[in-house]
């Protein structure tokens, strides 16, 4: 059920983040667009990219009002393993870099997606800078616009029974096994 | 004429092997605590079966004590190469049930990953991975670097010390009794790791701006896969994920801590010996391999040109080389970006890993000391050519006090590194008979057998069965140097075949 609810979730918020004016300079890419064809879509050849993906990991804070986190363009962001999800390869995830002015709301978010926590889903508008000379050859989205379309979600882990019984046995079973080692030690 | 083993073999190596699962076990409730302590229910009770597995097998194979407990070379061998055959394989139990990998082997994969500090990996979704799992794959690469035996030997020793001591591959007793080398090891170990999750956590703190108890738990991921040259990070993007020049150097400082020698360390801290070490073969040569490595390297990508400045070209060559040299296997560029390095930046990543760090560190790969005595032997074998027949060649070298070069050592030198070569080139041949093309195939299998953990892609949770076996096997051959796996096999031939 949750599963379901995720995914219809996740692809409205994708529709409707699709069916935003855009300007005329964005392209519209993936996440896998940029790791794959990276010098394709940077500036100033195309001075804009819009992309879409779930913020996971941390919000590093810097001095310098800049806002760094990760923003993953993979299937877990729309049906998280927890919810039921798929298991759909490695995550897929590149550096943004988020002037913090851009999105006062950020400061309330204490945390991007982990565990138990779908992260937020955004629309970024940005510069895709490959290879940026200025931050050593570093590459990352320079956002300039940011959209949450779905905010971040709990998602709940529940107690793994089975696991836990057979593992307290084996350890009544290896207890057992040792004093009865012990008493046969002594008897020699 | 093989001799079969006897059941009193088989007792005094159960009995070993006992004591080594209950150490594991241990250490396993660390996990579980951090499991428990963050709610994580789910990841807390696949602990608790590890521990309880744990637990039940080292209580079943030493439940026939032998009479004497002496163990001879072949048994400490036999038990070093199963210690980590089963460790891993029970260890992977957490990983297995987390649902985040998508058959057993891939489990048992990472563990043996983790544990041989190879940092290879098939975790899927890594990023929203319980980080109590996050931290037992961690943890792995701790006590694999540190060594699982020397674990035990920490606590317990008896007449077992050496031979166990040296299955594992340590080559330098730097104290007179095993137990307090093992001690010592451990010693330095929780020091570095006291200032280095200090120092790394401050940075991620103070320059990263990430909350204070994110900080720790980075500062400890990246400290655990960065001492112990593993690899393993706790997001997908490696140590990209830092964007971070000087979170990089802090890491650096690990990965260099990690790739010295224990006797380093050892002379480094108590003083009147520092000068000596510089002037060690030992020393001589991983100076001497990473700087050719890193001018190769630096050649290369200034001819792919994939980096316009010269401060980035500088950031990334210098790291990738000292991650591959120190047999680490961090990275700050995605696989499908070193991929692209060909030429002669690919031979100075592929031959800075294949090369490795010093002996009785945690790095893996052929070791400075065995490069070194190869090229002596190779130079002493020329100068014989080429000077008269009455000159007399020197045959010593400089390693913690002045020792002779025999044949017996030379010989002995140049068959392990030997078969490193041969190790990497028939994992390279199982990649290509894949379709990998040689490039890839021979870089990703220089890092599994080297230990390293940098990946082109290869490693992938797509890839065929019988290469993530092969895989498997040479982070298992890497980390044992040969002897000890080659001890069981020769064990199970006796078994099977003796009288």
């Amino acid at each position: 059920m949750m599963r379901r609810l995720l995914f219809v979730v996740f692809c409205v918020a994708l529709l409707l983040g699709v069916a935003l004016p855009a300007g005329a300079q964005e392209v519209v890419v993936t996440v896998e667009d940029l790791l794959e064809s990276p010098e394709q879509y940077t500036v100033p050849g195309v001075p804009e990219v819009v992309v879409h993906g779930e913020l996971v990991g941390d919000f590093g804070r810097r001095a310098d009002g800049i806002v760094w986190a990760q923003l993953n363009g993979d299937a877990y962001a729309a049906v998280p393993l927890l919810a039921g999800g798929d298991l759909a390869g490695s995550n897929l995830g590149i550096g943004v870099r988020i002037p913090a002015d851009l999105w006062p709301e950020l400061a309330d978010v204490a945390q991007a997606g982990g565990y138990r926590l779908r992260g937020p889903l955004v629309r970024l508008t940005g510069a895709w800078r490959y290879h940026d000379p200025a931050r050593g050859d570093e590459s990352y989205l320079d956002v300039t616009g940011i959209e949450v379309y779905s905010n971040p979600v709990l998602l709940v882990d529940e107690a793994d029974w089975p696991p836990f019984v057979l593992g307290v046995l084996f350890l009544c079973a290896a207890v057992m096994i040792a004093l009865s080692t012990r008493r046969r030690q002594r008897e020699r | 004429m093989l001799v079969r083993p006897s059941r009193e073999d088989l007792h005094v190596i159960g009995y070993y092997l006992g004591r080594i699962f209950y150490v594991v076990a241990a250490f396993t409730v660390l996990p579980l605590l951090w499991a428990l302590g963050g709610r994580e229910w789910a990841p807390a009770s696949s602990f608790v079966l590890t521990i309880g597995a744990f637990a039940l097998l080292g209580s079943l194979v030493a439940s026939r004590p032998p009479r004497e407990r002496k163990l001879d070379w072949s048994h400490g061998m036999v038990v070093v190469a199963l210690t980590w055959l089963i460790v891993p394989a029970l260890g992977s139990l957490p990983l297995a049930l987390s649902g985040h990998f998508g058959r057993s082997l891939d489990a048992y994969f990472d563990a043996m990953s983790g544990l041989t500090t190879t940092g290879l990996s098939l975790v899927q979704d890594l990023d929203h991975l319980a980080p109590s799992l996050n931290f037992w794959r961690h943890l792995l690469h701790f006590l694999g670097g540190q060594g699982i035996i020397i674990a035990a030997l920490s606590m317990f020793a008896g007449g077992a010390g050496l031979t166990l001591y040296y299955g594992e591959a340590r080559e330098e007793r730097i104290l007179p009794s095993v137990t307090s080398t093992a001690r010592f090891i451990w010693g330095v170990a929780l020091v570095h790791l006291i200032f280095g999750v200090a120092a790394l956590g401050a940075i991620a703190h103070f320059v990263l701006g990430f909350s204070s108890i994110r900080s720790l738990f980075h500062g400890l991921m990246v400290f655990f896969a960065g001492f112990d040259t593993g690899g393993f990070a706790p997001q997908s993007t490696s140590l990209g994920y830092y964007h971070s020049a000087i979170f990089e150097a802090g890491a650096a400082v690990m990965m260099v801590a990690g790739a010295m020698s224990f006797g380093l360390h050892f002379a480094l801290w108590r003083g009147p010996r520092r000068a000596d070490t510089l002037r060690n073969l030992e020393t001589r040569t991983i100076l001497s391999t990473f700087s050719f490595c890193l001018v190769v390297t630096f050649i290369g990508l200034a001819t792919l040109g994939l980096y316009e400045g010269v401060l980035g070209l500088t950031r990334k060559g210098l790291f990738h080389v000292l991650s591959a040299h120190t047999g680490t296997g961090f990275s700050t560029v995605p696989s499908s970006e070193l991929a692209t390095w060909g030429g002669l930046s690919f031979v100075g990543v592929a031959l800075a890993m294949a090369l490795g760090g010093m002996a009785s560190s945690t790095a893996g790969g052929v070791k400075a000391l065995r490069v070194g005595l190869t090229l002596k032997t190779l130079k002493d074998q020329i100068k014989e050519v080429l000077l008269p027949e009455r000159a007399v060649v020197s045959h010593a070298y400089q390693q913690s006090g002045r020792k002779r070069l025999t044949p017996r050592i030379s010989q002995a030198v140049m068959l392990v590194s030997l078969l490193y070569v041969a190790m990497f080139l028939v994992g390279a041949a199982v990649g290509m008979a894949y379709g990998y093309p040689l490039q890839h195939a021979l870089f990703e299998s220089v890092s599994a057998g080297a230990n390293v953990g940098l990946s082109v892609g290869v490693t992938d949770p797509g890839m065929p069965a019988l290469l993530e076996v092969t895989y498997v096997l040479e982070m298992w051959l890497g980390r044992l140097e040969f002897v000890a796996a080659f001890s069981l096999v020769g064990f199970l031939l006796s078994w099977v075949r003796g009288r």
